[in-house]
């Protein structure tokens, strides 16, 4: 197992170098590494969990178990999309190059369990995806690169002070660490973590990096690269019980906050980013439950960014106007309704098992986030549409459809891993929060057109924010 | 002493990416901020003493130095100043459309 791991990490950077040198074959290359990812996650779930420490007594380690599983299944399952999704397109070498070498550092993060491996391999995905972001080209995607690239990394360097700090208590950068640490090695360690992985305020930079990438990218950023702020702190609620809390609490706060975000917009990229932020809230919430939630979110969020990129227009009041191609309509039914949760999908699992873990006051907000929700995904559900006409110009490629059939496969599939779901009264409760949902958006929502300003998107205000949250979390450490 | 100076420079560094207009300015700002930060590894790491630890047959007198925050401080400091190179690449690009690179001009004709 450790050779095995070890290869399986250094193989998408291996294949990322090797295969630049022969651009032909870079995209099989490309996705065989996507596919040895599933491999080795669908082997992981049958091991034992295992760790293996790299080096001396730093706490330099590697730790595989079922949680790193279903995050490195959900990457290897979005990446592998992404890449049949472009296999007809005039992508370059470059760009399967840069989603590989991203695929692989998401691969590392999601084994790490310690502060500097997970260090580097976050600055690691900024540079990647940020070349991913700016691949046009053009004024507005090296712009919106940019931001992202410069807010993730002001983040990543608080975080590095805080863990010198933690070093500084235990002479160790394992996890394990944030016990007996000060309260703003904490604080600092979490500032760089929320904002790196798009969660609650600090994560408003978000709408527009999602909303404003090409497709593909789109869906890879959504789908997998935000995870990678979340999981270290669900590693770090697991094994410091301490923290925990704090995990849980700006889950509650990032569920409610993204979905009253995306509740206001026109804009279908932007909803369903914004509608990223929230789902982040509800893998945050339950700590335990939150790798299966995250593959349910990956697999519904990429089907739906890559037809999202395929519909005629973007502002959903003119597809309102216009009636879309059926077969879209019904992946984008699909998706829709895995994410609000409904039975027979995925998303209805993993919703279970997420407020199955929790007391009281957090499934009540919950259950209000799924409300939301709801009302998010009728926006698309209600769409009207209507068959293809056969003289259309623009036929959907070959590799949207390889790509979504994937997604939407492993969306009924992944039920597999907690049938015991399916009790009547969850079955009743669900259907009830979407009908609830459904009925809002009819009554109210349709009607209603109400814009957040932007003023809280501005570069400025997201930088600014970062302090504003350092000392809010230094307090919620100190409470 | 020297922690105080340290923290003022990432302070000063972070201020400077939030209220100096041009772009170039605020990479540069986000530079002091990094320098902050890796002045902080090494006053941590000289600690328990100043000494290089290299083995010898000599006396082992016992104030080394941490080498660990120094060696980790180094990838750290790989990745940054790659970071600082994309970023004035893109600044570059960006520069020939925006020549004064105001970011309040950028964000106005690049957002939807």
């Amino acid at each position: 197992m450790n050779t095995l791991t070890i290869a399986w990490i250094a193989l998408p950077l291996i294949v990322g170098f090797v295969g630049y040198l022969f651009p032909r074959v870079m995209r099989y290359l490309s996705l065989g590494a996507a596919i040895a990812s599933a491999g080795y996650a669908a082997f992981g779930f049958t091991q034992p969990p295992f760790t293996l420490e790299l080096l001396d007594s730093f706490g330099i380690s590697l730790q595989v178990d079922s949680l790193s599983c279903f995050f490195i299944l959900t990457n290897a399952l979005v990446t592998t999309a992404v890449i049949l999704y472009c296999w007809q397109t005039s992508k370059t070498p470059f760009f399967y190059l840069q989603t590989i070498i991203l695929h692989g550092s998401v691969n590392t993060v999601f084994i790490c369990a310690d502060f500097m491996s997970v260090y580097v391999a976050l600055e690691v995905i900024g540079i990647a995806a940020f070349l991913l972001v700016a691949y046009p080209r053009s004024d507005r995607a090296i712009w919106v690169g940019l931001r992202y690239l410069f807010t993730s990394n002001i983040a990543m360097l608080f975080y590095l002070v805080g863990t010198i700090l933690v070093y500084q208590s235990h002479h160790s950068f394992a996890f394990t660490g944030l016990r007996g640490a000060p309260p703003e090695a904490i604080a600092l360690i979490f500032l760089g973590l929320l904002s790196k992985g798009g969660i609650f305020v600090s994560g408003l930079w978000l709408p527009l990096t999602h909303a404003e990438s090409e497709t593909p990218v789109s869906a890879l950023l959504s789908g997998v690269v935000i995870k990678t702020g979340a999981f270290p702190l669900l590693r770090c609620a697991l094994m410091v019980e301490e923290v925990a809390p704090i995990v849980t609490l700006f889950g509650i706060a990032t569920a409610l906050l993204g979905v009253c975000y995306a509740l206001f917009e026109q804009d279908s990229k932007r909803v369903l980013a914004s509608s990223s932020i929230s789902q982040l809230g509800w893998i945050m919430v339950a700590p335990a439950a939150g790798g299966f939630y995250a593959l349910a979110h990956g697999l519904a969020k990429a089907a739906l960014f890559l037809t999202a990129g395929n519909l005629p227009s973007r502002n959903l009041k003119e597809l309102e106007q216009k009636p879309i191609n059926t077969k879209l309509w019904l992946v984008l039914v699909m998706g829709s309704l895995s994410m609000s949760g409904f039975p027979l999908f995925i998303g209805f699992s993993a919703k279970i098992l997420t407020l199955k873990s929790l007391t009281f006051w957090p499934t009540l907000a919950m259950n209000i986030a799924a409300i939301g929700t709801a009302i998010l995904y009728a926006k698309f559900i209600f769409l009207p549409h209507q068959p293809q006409d056969p003289k259309d110009p623009s036929p959907v490629k070959l590799g949207y459809w390889l790509a979504t059939g994937l997604l939407i496969a492993g969306l009924f599939i992944g039920n597999g891993f907690y049938y015991e779901a399916y009790t009547l009264e969850n079955i009743v409760k669900v259907l009830a929060i979407i009908g609830v949902g459904w009925l809002i958006h009819r009554v109210l929502i349709q009607h209603f057109a109400f814009k957040i300003p932007l003023i809280l998107e501005e570069f400025d205000h997201i930088i600014g924010v970062m302090s504003l949250m350092l000392v809010l979390l230094f307090w919620m450490v100190l409470a | 002493m020297l922690e105080g100076c340290v923290f003022a420079t990432v302070l000063c560094g972070f201020l400077g990416t939030i209220f100096k207009k041009n772009l170039l300015m605020k990479i540069v700002s986000m530079d002091v901020m990094s320098t902050g930060v890796i002045a902080y590894y090494v006053v941590v790491a000289a600690r328990g003493g100043v000494f290089t630890p290299i083995l010898t047959d000599g006396e082992i007198t016992g104030n080394y130095a941490d080498p660990v925050p120094q060696a980790v401080i180094l990838t750290a400091i790989v990745i940054g100043f790659s970071i600082q190179a994309l970023m004035l690449v893109g600044v570059m690009k960006l520069a020939r459309n925006n020549p004064t690179l105001e970011t309040h001009e950028i964000e106005q004709n690049n957002t939807p």
